[in-house]
């Protein structure tokens, strides 16, 4: 019976995804209250089904009663079930963000745009849910095909950004499913559970190994890791303004879990650590990630592009601290992804609003916002120094759980890499913040009419900067529930 | 090694394919002949996994007859076709947004070379 539940997370929005045309072609005014409440119901079979992952162990349902290894399976495990419950509750709230911003960007393709959004997130738990190598990849496709289509939505610029975007999407799809090939043609089977039983009798074979760097280098493209990280910048700074925060805070986050679980569900833990040498690698290209794109984001001068950079360098922290190969850095890795995603979905509404209130994209049309926007600056401080990393929020114990992963493996390239990471989003949130408090005579002077963004974004708004708050003071709890129920089997 | 190659037709097929459609990708402006190249590496891998079910000898996965032992290596490994076959139905639906997107750029630009719409972009 609880097996239902998991099965309704994917598809409560997937349903909602293909009524919304017709409810829209007969009541617009509908679809947002539609899409709301199943995304509501999803996270609300999302929690319950949680908790007896949490309480009970792995929740697993079996699609057409097909057992597993031969039929498909979708499974709930304790790392699943924390990245379903932090993806419904963003989408819900980027949902609810959206509403006002509709009308102006889209006009009558609201319609559209619910369907495709819904599908995204139908296609997104998906993934954090699949059980099955090839499932994964057609849900992994389902969710790039949305994103493709949500970037274009607005058309102009966000038209080429999302040819582009599609055209590295399906390369970094053709490798994932070459890797795919690979791993069947190595063992015969595509079920997750039974890939990691048949590996040991071909661990050594050369086809396992050409299977898993086809499948990082595809996945790493989804995730947008330096130096496959070209499509992201344009893309998510051309996307609608209601859409981008989505794509910011979930897509790569859950093409990001993809690989972790690729790592150490599909190969396990002892795998990695003992045979091959992925984890260093990973670990270096993190560390890169990690400098680079922060200082990429330093540089910017539009303001959804430097997010979307300092986005970049927070993959690679996330990467770091899974890499490091011990418990309390994978913890740290896992929290700091939870943490990410809300962050991301923050800064994305922030540069939304201001964007909706006055205009204004570039760093230097910023002057003065304080007095302007008091709710929207008040946000973007608390995100900024959870960007950072300062305490009590939850980016400052997510990156203090990794130093402390690294420190325990004596692997001081990644301390390094997550201090300068930290010292270089701290120079670039400094240039926004002296902007928003700074010289009243900005160029133009757009922010002298404009009165604050309209209440749905600033509940959504207010709503995610205070559970960055919640995640920061009750870090002890959460990270304690992942150490316990989301850390791999055979990590040391 | 190069004989190893030569005595594996079908492999080198998907590796002369899987070039073409990267190199036709990356060196044309023209956004439709960078479709007909994605095309052709999406083709390419599903040329693989087909052959990865292959065997000499065999023939399709229907039961020859109803009774008596069933012999696994008379058939072909059904899974690779059955995978392939959503493959190409991902593959499909990507070109369908793929070329939907290529209508509304040359709508919004006049163009499908990519550099003319770069000079427009700037």
């Amino acid at each position: 019976m609880t097996g239902q539940a998991v099965g309704l997370i994917l598809l409560l929005p997937f349903f909602a995804a293909i009524a919304m045309p017709m409810l829209g072609s007969w009541r617009r005014s509908w679809c947002q209250p539609l899409a709301l409440s199943s995304v509501g119901l999803m996270g609300l079979s999302a929690l319950s089904a949680s908790y007896i992952a949490v309480a009970q162990g792995p929740v697993q349902y079996a699609m057409g009663g097909w057992e597993p290894p031969v039929g498909i399976v979708l499974i709930l495990d304790g790392f699943s079930s924390l990245i379903a419950v932090a993806l419904s509750f963003v989408s819900l709230a980027c949902l609810f963000f959206g509403g006002p911003l509709l009308p102006k960007d889209l006009g009558v393709k609201v319609v559209l745009y619910y369907s495709l959004v819904l599908m995204l997130i139908s296609a997104l738990a998906g993934i954090t849910l699949a059980g099955d190598l090839f499932n994964l990849f057609v849900f992994i496709e389902v969710a790039a095909l949305c994103s493709y289509a949500l970037v274009g939505l607005a058309g102009g610029r966000g038209l080429m950004a999302a040819f582009r975007y599609l055209l590295l999407g399906t390369i970094g799809a053709s490798f994932y499913l070459l890797g795919v090939g690979y791993f069947y043609a190595a063992t015969g089977t595509l079920n997750m559970a039974d890939f990691l039983v048949r590996l040991p009798d071909v661990l050594h074979s050369k086809a396992v190994f050409t299977g898993l760097i086809f499948i990082f280098l595809g996945l790493a493209i989804k995730a947008a890791m330096v130096p496959f990280h070209g499509w992201l910048p344009d893309a998510y700074s051309h996307a609608p303004a209601a859409v981008a925060p989505l794509l910011a805070s979930l897509v790569t986050k859950v093409s990001l879990y993809a690989m972790i679980r690729i790592m150490f569900w599909v190969l396990g833990a002892g795998t990695l650590a003992s045979e091959l040498p992925i984890l260093f690698l990973l670990g270096l290209g993190g560390a890169i990630a990690a400098v680079v794109g922060a200082f990429l984001a330093l540089t910017q001068q539009d303001l959804r592009r430097m997010f979307a950079y300092g986005g970049i360098s927070h993959v690679g922290l996330i990467v770091i601290g899974i890499a490091v190969g011990n418990k309390t850095g994978f913890a740290g890795g896992i929290f700091y992804m939870v943490n990410d995603a809300v962050m991301q979905a923050t800064l994305f509404f922030i540069a939304g609003a201001i964007w909706h209130r006055c205009g204004a994209r570039d760093l230097s049309q910023l002057g003065n916002l304080w007095a302007q926007m008091p709710w929207t600056s008040a946000a973007l401080i608390v995100t900024a120094l959870s960007m950072i990393g300062i305490p009590p929020t939850g980016g400052f114990f997510g990156k203090w759980y990794m130093v402390l992963g690294a420190m325990e493996a004596t692997n001081y390239v990644a301390v390094a890499a997550i201090l300068s990471s930290t010292l270089l989003t701290l120079a670039y949130f400094v240039r926004i913040i002296e902007r928003i408090f700074g010289d009243k005579h900005s160029d133009p002077p757009v922010a002298q009419l404009t009165a604050e963004a309209p209440t749905e974004m600033r509940v959504s708004m207010g709503i995610l900067a205070a559970s960055i708050l919640v995640l920061g003071l009750f870090s002890d709890q959460i990270v304690g529930l992942i150490l316990r129920s989301a850390v791999p089997p055979g990590l040391g | 090694m190069f004989e190893n190659l030569l005595s594996r037709p079908n492999f080198m097929t998907f590796i002369i394919l899987f070039i073409f459609g990267l190199t036709i990708m990356v060196t044309h402006h023209n956004l439709i002949k960078k479709l007909i190249g994605m095309y052709l590496l999406q083709t390419s891998v599903f040329v693989f996994l087909v052959n990865t079910g292959a065997k000499f000898g065999s023939t399709v996965p229907i039961l020859l007859s109803a009774g008596g032992s069933i012999e696994p290596s008379n058939y072909a490994n059904p899974l690779p076709h059955a995978l392939v076959v959503t493959g190409i139905v991902v593959g499909v639906s990507t070109l369908g947004v793929s070329l939907g997107l290529t209508i509304a750029i040359w709508r919004c630009y006049g163009s499908i070379e990519e550099d003319e719409i770069n000079e427009r972009l700037e």
